[in-house]
């Protein structure tokens, strides 16, 4: 039996590691507990510009070749590379926005970041969430969630 | 140290907060390397004591933890690092060039970070296209055009205010000539907007815009590497008269969410066309009579890429050599803003109508472009567009500027890197009572 549970373990462990859930953390002054999949998109499109009329949202974006990056592109955006540099580059040519999302280069400087900036959002591995940063429920899922959409 | 697989036995301070179950990510190379020390522990669990099995589990835990340590430092490094240490992936290194502190303010798709935003904050970003065409056309010669450079500038102003410009030069065909003899371009400014924004559903601007009626125009303005064609339709070609391309006056515009369909609206009021069809009043109206648009548009969310809008226009025209006319333009657009495929159609109706008279005439134009970027090249996009524009001889403005036309153009644009493009189309023109032309461009365009 004990070659078969082993077997069993390490398929379990591969399905839970094949996962890798994104988390929405924005910081604590936001006044926003949970938002639909929709909204989501349109904060990280740039089309929801504002949390209220006295606070901006200020998008913060892994840099590339970061795993959460990945998702984000592949579920929110639906683009590749290419088609979200150009997409960021049309917005601000079209006056939509000013500028676009600033570049982070790690989940601590993320971290950091949405601690200190007021409205800003950012992405992070669900794993490395630290305290007193405010997580975002997604069409009322948290990362945990089996239909959690971002992963 | 922050992650664990949810197979390992519960340890000190992993999980920073209960929102799943044990950590259920793993960098990929270290999923690999635990899969195969745990298949490794599958092999050898057959034959040794349980004793030897918690010898070889602390020695793996210990290995786990110089793993997800160097991971740690190897997500910490800096881009710039990056770069020098994985070649491979030389495909990103633009944008991480451009967002470091060192490469200045960066394209707009990612800005170095700054916790306190200063005020302005001036960007600055370009776009250029150099082009070679050769016709069938009697007169014509075949070669090369500078195209136009532009420069697009954007400033924050303050949280709630925002400025934005454009410049283009662009090359005349009277260079040297007349006395005091021509420049060799012609400056322009394209759009010059100052815009308070109060929320999402209301943003008020005063300025220069390229005019809210058509989708085209206003979401591809002067940067042609934006656009996937090389030209744009001829309908609202810069310099043309069909539609008026810009606006001066002022401008609400906002967005709604309207349960899941998306809102958007424009609703503005200018000088409309200057005494010249073709400009706009930039040094004030030729009449009292104030031009006035709204345009709305939807995108759903359960349509993700798909936008559908329409537009209404209004002005006088008082134009030099031609009678006052009121002048309506109604539009309609339907794009699918993805790339595989791509579409983009419009639909412009101008009616004109002389003070005191019955009579109306109808002017339409419209074109369907339909591109798709090649799953297996991604690189490559080919396109075909078709456009349409009649006139009809009793229009008392457009009489005598030629403006019909029936054409269709094949082309494939090819994305040198993510920032440059080679476009090759070939054209085919009808114009009522004249011969037909063909038209081959080749163009490579960017953005800086």
């Amino acid at each position: 039996m004990r070659p078969v549970k082993t077997f069993i373990l390490s398929l379990l462990f591969l399905a839970c590691a094949a996962a890798s859930p994104v988390a929405i953390v924005v910081s604590p002054d936001v006044p926003v507990d949970e938002i639909t999949f929709s909204e989501v998109r349109k904060l990280f499109l740039g089309e929801r510009q504002f949390w209220n009329p006295n606070l901006r949202v200020v998008l913060l974006m892994r840099a590339p070749v970061a795993p959460e990056r990945d998702v984000v592109l592949r579920t929110i955006y639906q683009m590749s590379e290419a088609q979200f540099r150009q997409y960021w580059i049309s917005k601000v040519f079209r006056a939509d926005v000013s500028s676009g999302p600033k570049i982070v280069y790690s989940t601590e400087m993320a971290n950091d970041l949405v601690t200190a900036i007021p409205g800003a959002v950012a992405f992070i591995d669900a794993a490395q969430i630290p305290k007193g940063l405010k997580v975002l429920k997604i069409d009322g899922k948290l990362p945990g969630d089996k239909t959690y959409p971002l992963r | 140290m922050g992650k664990r697989a949810c197979w390992l036995p519960a340890r000190d301070s992993v999980q920073k907060r209960n929102l799943m179950p044990r950590s259920l990510t793993l960098p990929f190379e270290l999923r690999l390397a635990s899969t195969f020390l745990l298949l490794s522990v599958a092999a050898r669990a057959q034959s040794a004591d349980a004793a030897k099995q918690t010898e070889l589990i602390q020695q793996l835990l210990q290995r786990i933890d110089k793993l997800e340590t160097r991971v740690t430092e190897l997500e910490s490094v800096r881009p710039a690092q990056l770069v020098e240490r994985a070649p491979a992936a030389a495909a990103a290194t633009p944008e991480i060039a451009a967002a470091t502190p060192a490469a200045g303010a960066g394209h707009d798709h990612g800005t170095p970070i700054e916790a306190q935003t200063s005020y302005p904050s001036l960007k600055l970003s370009g776009f250029g296209d150099i082009n070679y065409s050769a016709s069938d056309q009697k007169g014509t010669h075949s070669g090369f055009n500078e195209g136009q450079f532009v420069l697009h500038i954007s400033s924050a102003l303050s949280p709630h205010v925002t400025y934005f410009g454009e410049l283009s030069l662009t090359a005349r065909t009277d260079a040297g000539t007349g006395s005091p003899p021509a420049p060799g371009f012609n400056a322009e400014v394209e759009r010059s907007i100052i815009r308070y924004d109060q929320s999402d559903h209301f943003k008020l601007s005063f300025g220069r815009y390229h005019t809210p009626i058509s989708y085209w125009n206003t979401e591809f303005h002067h940067g042609l590497w934006l656009q996937t064609t090389a030209e744009r339709p001829e309908m609202i070609e810069f310099g043309g008269s069909f539609i008026p391309i810009h606006f001066v006056g002022a401008l609400a515009e906002g967005a709604f969410s309207a349960g899941g369909l998306n809102l958007n609206y424009n609703v503005g009021i200018g000088n409309g066309r200057s005494s010249v069809l073709s400009r706009s009043g930039d040094w004030g109206d030729v009449n009292n009579n104030k031009a006035w648009l709204t345009t709305v548009f939807i995108k759903p969310d359960k349509l993700y890429g798909l936008q559908l809008g329409g537009s209404l226009y209004r002005d006088k025209i008082d134009a030099t050599g031609r009678p006052e006319a009121y002048e309506w333009i109604e539009s309609a657009h339907v794009v699918w803003t993805k790339e595989s495929p791509e579409f983009i159609a419009e639909f412009f109706n101008i009616s004109h109508q002389q003070p005191g008279s019955s009579v109306v005439t109808n002017n339409q134009a419209w074109y369907a472009q339909v591109a798709y970027r090649l799953p297996m090249a991604e690189r490559w996009k080919p396109y075909y567009r078709y456009e349409y524009i009649h006139t009809p001889l009793a229009d008392v403005i457009f009489r005598g500027l030629n403006l019909g036309l029936s054409g269709s153009t094949f082309g494939v644009r090819y994305d040198i890197s993510s920032f440059a493009a080679f476009k090759f189309e070939w054209r085919n023109q009808n114009r009522p009572g004249l011969p037909t032309i063909n038209l081959a461009w080749a163009q490579t365009d960017f953005t800086f």
